[in-house]
């Protein structure tokens, strides 16, 4: 991932705050009391605001907070042709859709799925690198019930060719760092060859650099499993991510001894921001867990983000949050030997 | 002029009300005097209990300005009553027919027109109702609830409408726990069983409640192929450490099993954090319908919170202060001491008033007997300026404020705050299980009274179900309402929680 050799580049993982109020419009928008134009305009102005709060706190690394993303999954499942979506209106913004696939994806050509198009638009509000996420494949076909066929991984995989699409469209439209959220799989350790299998086919639709998501979950600000991330190895070691991104911030750093057990030798994004508490981390809270982690992984293998999206968190607090997370990394910063310009330009190429 | 009938059922059958004997008369009464008919509301109402807050008829103001920041000062209204927007008549159509009511609504307009001539005795400044004076009486009930038994000469068990507490049924603990059975059954196939198994109950009462529960288990898993009994943490929560004393030693036999712990019951989270995610049971039984609560009206579209000052009527306070000694103006600072201090320490500090414990205790029941609720209805300048819950804005109560036309309607705060704080203590297998006064639509506000009403020294009122439904759906749990299964007729209902997904 590169931030222009910069050590312990700072990122989010995707999503960013959602106000309560956000959150009303968007019910209003389901309850057509708002039109679509005025909700799209809504959502633009507040990725603007989301954008201008991560250059504040000081990340390398923003996104878009996926703010026009009802949930993990619905913005691209609505989206893919063939699928279903019997009902649209919703209670709440929130809730998932119930989706139905009665026959076979379309071949590959052109998904469609509208992200490049919201790269652009984040293109135009900031120089910083801009990271875009993609539900993976595993986690999309978990809320899809099938009935086009007859193997399940066959689904999943016919989705990862179309998200293969997506991120070549992403590529042309200049985009770098690409990310695959998986938050289902750890509820299903026993697919994860599946799992890995689909993200290697997605990731090998656009040259870019990718990262991959794997959390406990984090719906209703909650973890859907409990567990470690044992069930990731070896399996995960046969994809072509270059960082591995997941949460230790929460759950503890037990896990890390894994990746030296492991052999892991691509970056890791170090989860340091514990997003299902209000509580906000002191900038020597992080740093105390970035040393930790150094411990394992070499300073230019790590990139320092999250435990996952801050969607659930009040504005104030995911602003305090990035400002300790940056603040922290900082720290640890200033603690390592300063590169040679050799790494820097290595870095860079 | 709107004129809002809400018991309908009564208006039809063998005995039908005669709306028009009270109707009449009062718009009579409206015609009659000077208020601006077009901005009147006639609300007749059902008031089902026989001890409670209201007069056959009273007036109401709708405000036209949010009440400014700070405290009021009790009694006082200021340079002059604040601007108004409405005003609304309610008549208890219960109690109407053996009433003069134009007299009645003359003089409630008189009243309106002139605050300053008012008979009542207010014992508060006016504010929210989950901050009004009744939810201290309540508590004392509870506190000092053998004084209270003594002077009537029965528990509060037999003050209940079936003369004792649905949590002693243990057909109702028997299916529960065999439904928790077969959850461990499974958990413990997958070897995802933790060795402790916790199951809480916040409000014991006299322990009957965990004694029934507790003695169907042991006995139920004597009989399963596996020991949970061995394995089981039935933690009592109460606020009192009275009440836990004494449930405690109704559940002594089963020893080590029973843990008990002061909890707040607004606030579970603060004692009992350390079960996050552990708790197979959370068992409410007539928990929340005690927990103070504000109401929330949607007038002309607009937001309002139900603001109430409590008062003596004049002739009581009058009556009441003769018996004591004291003089009228004294009561609202004699109300204050006894909530306070209790009867005990009442009638040691004020025996010029009190010679004996049982009077401090009389005068206690014959201050609630006559306590009334004034209300008024103040603007909300955007819900979620409304703190439902500590964590919680009004924004919550959107969706039932914007879903049918004007209501009004209970937010039932410390139900909501115990309930929200509840939720997480659940294992991802676990459930909450209450029994309660819930009301399971919304709808039901337009047709029905549903409190505060008086049981005994005690506060009931009605919890608004399809609320913490809203509330706990949006942190990812199913809530279901369903009539109690025991006993499906009665009012009680049996409020279910799970998680979701």
């Amino acid at each position: 991932m590169s931030t222009g050799g910069r050590l312990l580049p700072t990122t989010v993982i995707g999503s960013y705050s959602v106000p309560e109020w956000l959150g009303r419009l968007k019910n209003d928008f389901y309850q057509r009391r708002i039109s679509q134009r005025y909700l799209d305009e809504i959502h633009e102005m507040a990725i603007k605001a989301a954008v201008v709060d991560q250059q504040r706190a000081g990340l390398d690394i923003v996104s878009d907070g996926e703010l026009r993303r009802d949930n993990d999954i619905d913005y691209l499942l609505a989206r893919i042709p063939g699928v279903e979506i019997p009902q649209r209106a919703k209670a709440d913004y929130f809730d998932y859709y119930d989706a139905v696939l009665r026959r076979p994806l379309p071949h590959a050509g052109g998904a469609g799925l509208g992200l490049a198009g919201d790269f652009r638009f984040m293109r135009e509000q900031t120089d910083l690198p801009v990271k875009v996420s993609l539900t993976g494949p595993f986690s999309l076909a978990r809320r899809i019930r099938n009935e086009a066929y007859p193997d399940h991984a066959d689904l999943v995989r016919e989705l990862a060719r179309m998200l293969a699409d997506e991120a070549g469209e992403l590529a042309r439209a200049g985009a770098a760092m690409l990310q695959i959220d998986e938050p289902f799989l750890a509820g299903y350790p026993e697919d994860v060859a599946l799992a890995i299998e689909a993200v290697n086919i997605v990731t090998a639709g656009a040259d870019v650099s990718w990262s991959l998501h794997v959390c406990y979950g984090n719906r209703y600000a909650r973890p859907l499993w409990e567990g470690h991330y044992d069930f990731l190895f070896p399996a995960v070691k046969q994809t072509s991510v270059d960082v591995l991104a997941l949460e230790f911030a929460r759950t503890g750093d037990s896990d890390l001894v894994l990746l030296e057990q492991h052999d892991w030798d691509h970056g890791l994004g170090l989860g340091v921001i514990d997003v299902k508490t209000p509580r906000v981390e002191t900038p020597e809270q992080v740093a105390a867990r970035i040393r930790r982690a150094l411990a394992f992984v070499p300073p230019d293998r790590l990139v320092i983000n999250p435990d996952c999206g801050l969607r659930h968190l009040p504005p104030d607090v995911a602003r305090a949050k990035l400002a300790a997370m940056v603040a922290g990394a900082a720290l640890v910063r200033g603690e390592l030997p300063v590169p040679t310009e050799r790494e820097v330009a290595s870095e860079r190429a | 002029m709107r004129i809002d009938v809400r018991p309908v059922s009564r208006l039809r059958g063998d005995d039908p009300l005669d709306l028009t004997g009270t109707l009449g008369p009062v718009i009579g009464a409206l015609c009659r005097g000077t208020v601006d008919l077009a901005r009147v509301s006639v609300v007749c109402d059902w008031v089902q209990y026989r001890e409670n807050f209201r007069e056959v008829a009273d007036c109401r103001p709708v405000l036209a300005q949010p009440r400014p920041a700070g405290p009021e000062v009790a009694g006082g209204d200021g340079d002059g009553p604040p601007a108004e927007t409405g005003l609304e008549i309610v008549v208890d159509l219960r109690r109407s027919a053996g009433a003069d009511l134009p007299a009645v609504i003359s003089g409630l307009l008189d009243e309106h027109a002139n605050p300053a001539g008012s008979r009542r005795v207010p014992l508060e400044p006016w504010g929210p109702a989950r901050q009004s004076c009744i939810w201290r009486f309540n508590a004392l009930y509870w506190q000092a609830l053998s004084h209270w038994e003594q002077a009537t000469g029965r528990e509060y068990e037999q003050a209940l409408p079936g003369g004792q507490s649905d949590a002693r049924n243990a057909a109702a603990a028997r299916e529960l726990i065999l439904e928790l059975f077969k959850v461990w059954d499974d958990l413990d196939a997958r070897g995802a069983l933790p060795a402790e198994l916790y199951v809480v109950e916040l409000g014991v009462g006299n322990g009957s409640q965990a004694r029934t529960w507790l003695d169907e288990f042991e006995a139920l898993s004597t009989a399963h192929s596996r020991d949970y009994y061995r394995r089981l943490h039935y933690l009592m929560g109460d606020y009192s450490p009275h009440v836990l004393s004494r449930a405690s030693k109704a559940v002594a036999h089963h020893g080590d099993h029973v843990s008990a712990l002061v909890v707040e019951a607004t606030h579970p989270s603060v004692s009992l954090g350390f079960l996050q995610g552990k708790a197979f049971l959370v068992y409410l039984s007539n928990v929340y319908d005690t927990l103070p609560g504000d109401e929330i009206a949607r007038i002309g579209g607009r937001p309002y919170l139900v603001e109430v000052r409590a008062y003596l009527p004049g002739t009581d306070a009058r009556r009441i202060a003769r018996k004591f000694s004291a003089p009228a103006a004294r009561l609202p600072d004699l109300v204050g001491k006894l909530l306070r201090l209790g009867p005990e320490l009442l009638c040691e500090a004020f025996g010029q008033h009190f010679e004996a414990l049982a009077e401090a205790v009389a005068f206690w029941r014959e201050v609630w007997s006559a306590l009334r609720l004034q209300e008024r209805y103040v603007p909300l300048q955007g819900l979620d300026e409304y703190p439902l819950t500590q964590d919680l804005t009004g924004e919550q109560l959107r969706s039932q404020l914007e879903a049918d036309g004007d209501i009004r309607m209970h937010v039932n705060n410390g139900a909501l705050s115990s309930f929200a704080e509840t939720l997480p203590l659940l294992h991802p297998f676990g459930r909450l299980e209450c029994h309660d006064l819930f009301l399971s639509d919304v709808r039901q506000y337009r047709t029905g009274f549903y409190g505060p009403g008086k049981y005994d020294g005690s506060v009931v009122n009605w919890v608004n179900g399809p609320l913490l439904r809203h509330v706990g759906g949006r942190a990812g749990y199913d809530v279901a309402i369903a009539p109690f299964a025991q006993r499906p007729s009665a009012n009680v209902k049996t409020l279910t929680a799970q998680v979701r997904e």
